[in-house]
């Protein structure tokens, strides 16, 4: 700012068009917010509209759709789960694959990029590079020989046989991402652990671990994400109606109940709450892992 | 003239046993990541491709011969597979540009910190959080109940020349927040000194954003356009939830019904081949195209 003083022409024309330049900064400063305001309502719209539809009674949402409804009601989300039994074991299942996969992505991934990321030999750039490329193989084309694997393990249709599948197809993704984050990690203080004579082990897990936690937080709300709402690995490995995860019960649930939406959206909203929950909550981790990640990695 | 090297180099270099130790600790690092990888991706991705060759039937048929290129060569004179191609391609150049339009258009309004960008920032990557499957679900309504009645055109889901536009807007509501995020994370890395020392040369908005602002943010772009062409390339979610209109169906899940319905095992994993080889030429095209234009900090 100090050099624009300088700048004779500036000062001349200040006085005179600081007025007008003023308005026109306003202007286009409300413009720009009624227009992300309206981008945002729109966006918002299908939330929206799955909420008035699930606090609906039958006789209501028959009568009008869009319209709120006469008497807002609970029942349709006590309904789902009174009457039908697969979308207790759906919860059961996408919560029980979802955190367990989680965890191992957790803990493996960042073990693996925390070498990678420190170490510019050959193998280990041949190794990252064989992680990486994992991000380029569509899941079409490994599924019928990682079927074929999982069945004669005897794990077709399990939740472990489902876990180790999508943590397995979720690795390359992760490596990515948080080997450029360590990257950026400075290297002191695991240096300074070694030369006190700390073990790999250790200053991996009391010193550089700590520091990850951004990527860390950001992985673990991703991965959720991922699993929770997988659908194209589940259709492909959990083939009884025992394994069915969320998503899975949820078709089958909505090809059922065509004529009572009322109920097929308070289970759409059911399955929606809990992921909502986590990624308000963790909402300032997952903006700022996604910005940081992404253009470095 | 010519310089005899010092014997010693001729040695093998042998590794110290503090390097063993520490080469030792690396892999030992790595092997948890590198075991579900494996297992997940690399091996059935290397057992897939002699299937591509073999006229194998059911996915567990006990025997199958070689039939050499045939499949290959089946698939590119099949309409339906050349079909699903083009479904394919429409879905993913809609997707890549109405998502990449809006994302940064968005992001070129929200970038500065402050609390009703952070506000609106979360909303518009809220979208992101639900399944695919659920995704779809929902907007059939948003279609019917809400497009119909203001526009008086019918849900694009149910005209088989729309189907597929219908399914790209899907996806764009879905993925343009992560898009704007990268956006963002990129337009902040910009140095502000740049702006300013612009503006002191008399540059207006138009010369910044032509000379400053997208020369910048390539590198975002490239990040941008990769992920989300691999993502539409193996569109299958979508595209199931709409399985009874034969124009939305993508390669994906033509290669999905081949394997698991169809019992045409063989022929189904060539046409996943061909997706992954697609994938993988069109990802480095656009990468070597793009990454010319990033300028160097």
């Amino acid at each position: 700012m100090a050099q624009t003083s300088y700048c004779p022409t500036t000062v001349q024309n200040f006085g005179r068009e600081a007025g007008r330049s003023r308005a026109k900064a306003l202007a286009a400063a409300a413009l720009r917010v009624l227009f992300v305001l309206a981008v945002t309502a729109m966006v918002l719209v299908p939330f929206y509209i799955s909420f008035l539809y699930s606090i609906k009674s039958h006789s209501d949402i028959s009568l009008t759709r869009l319209a709120w409804p006469s008497a807002p009601t609970f029942e349709n989300y006590l309904r789902v789960i009174r009457e039908n039994k697969y979308v207790g074991i759906g919860f059961q299942n996408s919560l029980i694959t979802t955190v367990p996969t989680v965890l191992i992505l957790l803990v493996t991934t960042s073990m693996a990029s925390f070498v990678l990321a420190r170490n510019s030999g050959k193998f280990y750039k041949i190794m990252y590079a064989l992680f990486i490329s994992g991000i380029l193989v569509p899941f079409q084309c490994i599924m019928l020989s990682l079927y074929v694997n999982i069945y004669s393990a005897g794990l077709a249709s399990s939740n472990l046989g489902f876990i180790l599948a999508r943590s397995g197809f979720q690795v390359s993704i992760s490596v990515l991402t948080v080997t450029g984050f360590v990257k950026s990690v400075p290297r002191d203080m695991e240096e300074a652990a070694a030369i006190d004579g700390c073990g790999k082990f250790r200053t991996f897990w009391s010193i550089v671990f700590p520091l990850m936690t951004p990527v860390n937080m950001t992985q673990i709300v991703l991965n959720t994400l991922f699993v929770w709402n997988d659908y194209s690995v589940a259709v492909v490995l959990l083939r009884s109606d025992e394994s069915r995860t969320l998503p899975l019960a949820q078709i089958v649930y909505f090809g059922e109940n065509m004529t009572e939406l009322n109920l097929a959206f308070a289970f759409f909203m059911l399955a929606m709450i809990p992921i909502l929950i986590l990624y308000l909550s963790t909402q300032k981790y997952i903006v700022s892992g996604i910005m940081s990640g992404a253009v470095k990695g | 003239m010519t310089i005899q090297p010092p014997a010693r180099l001729d040695r093998k270099p042998t590794l110290s046993r503090y390097a063993l130790r520490e080469h030792g600790a690396n892999i030992l690092f790595m092997l948890p990541a590198f075991l579900l990888f494996a297992y997940v991706v690399l091996i059935p991705f290397l057992q897939s491709i002699p299937v591509s060759f073999t006229d194998k039937k059911a996915i567990f048929a006990s025997s199958w011969n070689f039939v050499g290129m045939d499949n290959y060569l089946k698939l590119l004179k099949s309409a339906s597979f050349q079909d699903s191609f083009m479904h394919t391609a429409q879905f993913t150049a809609v997707y890549i540009v109405g998502a990449n339009v809006l994302g940064l258009s968005l992001a070129l309004m929200l970038w500065k910190t402050g609390r009703f960008n952070n506000i609106v920032r979360t909303l518009l990557f809220m979208p992101f959080t639900v399944s695919l499957v659920a995704s779809t679900k929902v907007w059939s309504y948003v279609y019917t109940d809400i497009l119909t009645p203001l526009t008086g055109s019918p849900s694009p889901l149910g005209i088989s020349s729309q189907v597929i536009y219908g399914l790209a807007l899907i996806a764009i509501w879905r993925d343009m927040g992560y898009c704007m995020l990268i956006y963002i994370a990129a337009l902040q890395s910009v140095p502000l000194e740049y702006y300013e020392a612009a503006r002191v040369e008399g540059a207006n908005a138009w010369h910044e954003l032509r000379h400053i602002t997208v020369p910048m943010i390539v590198p975002a772009f490239t990040a941008n356009v990769t992920l989300l062409l691999s993502w539409g390339l193996r569109c299958f979610d979508y595209s199931q939830m709409v399985i009874n209109m034969k124009t939305a169906k993508t390669t994906a899940v033509f290669v999905y019904e081949y394997i698991f319905g169809n019992a045409r095992a063989g022929v189904g994993q060539a046409g996943a081949i061909m997706l992954t080889l697609v994938l993988v030429l069109l990802t480095n095209i656009v990468t070597t195209i793009l990454r010319k234009r990033e300028v160097e900090m």
